[in-house]
């Protein structure tokens, strides 16, 4: 192997090398979201079980709950349209329930599904478990 | 058993009106702005719980730390994971009183001085800050602003990226109540 050989191939592996970093480092930089219809929900349960479950011990719900993947079915008590074009579906409780937040781009995506989600009925959410204030919120909201 | 009936018609008179006192929303809008030259940092969330006591004249706050979006997955996933802390403290709150004089009737908007304490990141601090209130038939607007540097909340910025996040965070809230009805 002559000395050039040797240097185009170092270069060669360098450039690849390089190539690979930027194509992860700019990966990482814009990651998707998480993506809640492709998950499984880790629980899936009747939201008057969560509302409960929040009610008796807040911590320890929290370790359970917070950030898993959750899946809630309920009666819907309210339908509202937020600001930012997100809608909330609040399951059992208007005030002190479980609140499921749909994306406003998931809005469009699941407009059909949605439209037919009326107040009295039952309806089911997947979503991320972001803790409780009054109510639990439920956030990055699909219809099951 | 007469008087147990007054007694009761006039608690449920008195829950009624102190309910009337009582307004709130569960969609506040709260924004913040911790953008530099290098990097711009905003997020929002619509989620924010608040109540105002118009009688006491107590203002309550609260958003849960996960509810905020940011331009980007990888901020949101650094803001909850390696500044608040979000699986440990998933709450931000602010209990205050309003400490100018209010009218509540007036329907022009008021300028008002509000003194409570904020807790994040499991850590409270005294702050005082100025809300714009517009008091309405049947519902409040309000709005305010606060600046606060994360060290005071013990959140802890790697000096590598320092530079990138402001000294002091903007944050901005935007509400519109409606009367508490049980």
């Amino acid at each position: 192997m002559t000395r050039k050989k040797v240097i185009r191939i170092v270069l060669w592996v360098f450039v690849i090398g390089l190539i690979a970093a930027f194509s992860s480092i700019y990966y990482v930089f814009n990651m998707p979201r998480r993506n809640l219809a492709k998950e499984n929900a880790v629980y899936s349960l009747e939201a008057k079980q969560l509302i409960s479950d929040f009610k008796k011990d807040e911590a320890s719900s929290n370790a359970k709950y917070l950030d898993k993947a959750i899946a809630v079915t309920g009666e819907i008590k309210s339908i509202r349209t937020l600001d930012n074009h997100s809608m909330v579906f609040s399951l059992e409780d208007s005030m002190e329930g479980v609140s499921c937040t749909v994306d406003s781009a998931d809005v469009v995506v699941y407009s059909s599904k949605l439209s037919a989600v009326k107040i009295g009925s039952k309806a089911a959410f997947k979503g991320r478990c972001s803790g409780m204030l009054m109510d639990i919120q439920v956030i990055n909201c699909v219809p099951e | 058993m007469n008087r147990l009936i007054i007694s009761l018609a006039f608690s449920i008179i008195f829950l009624s009106a102190g309910a009337q006192n009582i307004f709130i929303t569960k969609d506040a809008r709260i924004n913040f702005n911790s953008s530099t030259s290098v990097e711009d940092i905003v997020a929002e969330s619509h989620q924010a719980t608040t109540v105002i006591d118009i009688e006491k004249n107590v203002v309550k706050f609260s958003v849960l730390t996960t509810s905020f979006k940011f331009r980007r997955a990888l901020m949101e996933e650094h803001f909850n994971e390696n500044y608040m802390e979000s699986a440990k403290f998933p709450k931000a709150n602010f209990n205050g009183k309003i400490t100018s004089p209010i009218d509540w009737k007036s329907d022009k908007p008021a300028v008002v001085d509000v003194k409570g304490t904020l807790t994040m990141h499991g850590i409270s601090n005294e702050v005082s800050l100025k809300a714009q209130i517009t008091p309405g038939k049947g519902k409040i607007s309000a709005s305010a602003e606060i600046k606060v540097t994360p060290e005071a909340f013990g959140i802890q910025i790697p000096s590598a990226v320092r530079d990138k996040i402001a000294k002091e965070v903007t944050i901005k809230i935007d509400a519109d109540y409606t009367p508490f009805q049980q």
